[in-house]
């Protein structure tokens, strides 16, 4: 696994460094050709939209199964976040794709990949919320209720702030995440060779996991060139969100409570990454069968 | 100024575990009450129940009542009658993520005292009350946890005096602190017993010799013997109680 790891890893390397041209920034794709700043602010929009979706509904998701639901209604919410994240992401695309751009008329657009992908990255932001602050200990909560605060006191007083460190993480894991996925946007953002317009439904709009998942089969250098561009762009993002990652899991206090939430991000990683890789597969095979159909 | 408070027939379960066994018992105002047994005998729950923290745990559950002055305790909001019972804990729980000045005002802000002055006059007198002014006075802004473990058990005192609650109770307060915090925690319960109702639970004999009027014993989740401190441990009525203060047990 590890050899696969650095032999993916340094294909992505060399070939994107050969392959990389601060141009790509600023110019868009033509073609199979030219530039990738379409996909990079497609990707920067598609984040936007989905976080600020799925970061206040995870995170309060999270509040809600640690501090206030009773055992039965949290275990419920509990099994629904794992069944959740236990979907395969072309699923979540293709429903994106019968529910929002067909039913409710957006077309292939920002709002309807941006729901997508907060989709998927719900379930990781509320386990993560959920996880942190079950680590904070009960006697700091009794000591909040004894003062008199109500439930919800505490919580936003007091025991939010030993979790805030853990909860950052899941948030920015959930978006690491969010930003390699490809199956959920190829049924609902579609594909613009433009920048973004950022108008919201209606307009297609590009991003970086397109780029690489569509080019590198082309049978021309040039798309050959921008699929490992892309790729390396993604690769270097992410890295500097695991890195800020790390420092953040760190950061918070207590080495019992940085080993479990450490290993809880490790676990959600590999969990995504598995989930993603199969999926993708499946997406090959599905789009390339609707393109050809087309 | 401290409250009385009257306990009938109170009966406490973890789950189907009873663990009080039907408690009646009168805590006199302004006096401190210290309740003694052996690990298990239901002590913590008992004063768990006086400020409704007990409930708090899963599928746990009380019958009975507690009469705080002419109140009816579990007929009130639980955060009414935590605003004026007051706890301390067995192991000190500061707020980490606070300073030692905001620790103490965060209650205080919570209930509408918003004006600085007013805030830090009350802060300022409840750590004077909790004896620890002199030692943190230069040092208000410093995080909570850079305090020692008996400065941040006083620490959490001044927090739950800083309410003017009626009634403190005091959950094995000294139990996880050195002798010379233990002494100053004793100092400070002597001094605070004129103006509150104070009821200390204690694993330690000598301390509840030291500092409470009177002493219950509780065993098995059942009040033994309740009385005069003196009386119950120089001519307690009951053997059991006999056997535990002369050590034969627990």
């Amino acid at each position: 696994m590890l050899v696969g790891l650095a032999d993916l890893f340094w294909t992505v390397l060399a070939k994107g460094v050969a392959s990389f041209h601060f141009s790509m920034l600023t110019t868009v794709t033509h073609g199979i050709a030219g530039g990738l700043q379409n996909a990079i602010l497609g990707t920067f929009e598609l984040i936007l939209l989905s976080t600020a979706i799925a970061a206040p509904l995870g995170i309060l998701g999270g509040v809600y199964v640690s501090e206030f639901a009773h055992t039965k209604s949290a275990a419920a919410v509990r099994f629904l976040t794992e069944v959740l994240s236990g979907v395969p992401s072309i699923v979540i695309g293709y429903f994106g794709y019968l529910t929002m751009v067909l039913s409710f008329g957006w077309g292939f657009s920002a709002l309807a990949g941006g729901m997508a992908l907060a989709i998927i990255m719900l379930p990781y932001i509320l386990r993560t919320t959920e996880v942190s602050l079950e680590q904070v200990p009960r006697s700091q909560r009794e000591g909040a209720w004894a003062l008199g605060m109500t439930r919800f006191q505490a919580v936003s007083r007091v025991v939010w702030r030993p979790a805030a460190g853990g909860i950052a993480t899941g948030v920015l894991t959930a978006i690491a995440i969010g930003m390699g996925e490809t199956a959920p946007l190829l049924y609902t953002a579609g594909w613009s060779s433009l920048n973004p317009t950022w108008q919201l439904t209606g307009h297609q709009v590009g991003y970086l996991t397109y780029v690489i998942w569509t080019y590198i089969d082309q049978p021309y250098p040039e798309a050959h060139a921008l699929a490992y561009s892309a790729a390396l762009l993604l690769l270097g993002i992410i890295l500097i969100i695991h890195l800020v990652v790390r420092f953040l899991v760190h950061q918070s206090t207590g080495s019992a409570r940085r080993h479990s939430l450490a290993s809880y991000v490790r676990w959600i990683r590999s969990h995504a990454s598995g989930v993603s890789a199969s999926s993708a597969k499946r997406a090959s095979a599905t789009s390339t069968y609707r393109i050809r159909t087309r | 100024m401290g409250k009385s408070i009257a306990v009938e027939n109170l009966r406490a379960w973890y789950g189907d575990q009873l663990t009080l066994k039907g408690i009646d018992m009168e805590l006199e105002a302004n006096r401190a009450t210290a309740i003694i047994g052996p690990s298990g005998c239901g002590k913590s729950t008992f004063i768990r129940c006086l400020n409704r923290l007990h409930e708090t745990v899963p599928h746990s559950r009380v019958e009975g009542e507690i009469r705080l002055g002419d109140e009816d305790l579990y007929r009130m909001d639980p955060v009414d009658v935590r605003r004026v019972v007051g706890m301390v804990f067995q192991k000190a729980n500061p707020f980490p993520m606070m300073s030692i000045f905001d620790n103490v005002a965060l209650a205080l802000r919570l209930n509408g005292i918003r004006r600085k002055r007013e805030l830090f006059e009350r802060v300022e007198k409840s750590l004077r009350m909790a004896a620890l002014w002199d030692e943190v006075k230069d040092r208000l802004r410093d995080p909570a946890t850079a305090l020692s473990g008996g400065q941040q058990q006083r620490l959490c005192i001044a927090r739950a005096l800083a309410m003017e609650p009626d009634v403190l109770l005091m959950d094995e307060p000294t139990s996880a602190l050195d002798p010379g915090s233990t002494l100053r925690v004793e100092e400070l319960i002597e001094a605070l017993k004129s103006s509150y109702t104070i009821v200390i639970v204690t694993h330690n004999m000598q301390q509840a010799a030291r500092v409470a009027d009177r002493t219950a014993f509780f065993l098995n989740g059942e009040l033994i013997e309740y009385g005069d401190t003196a009386t119950l441990f120089t001519k307690p009525a009951d053997p059991r109680t006999e056997a535990y203060v002369t050590g034969r047990f627990g």
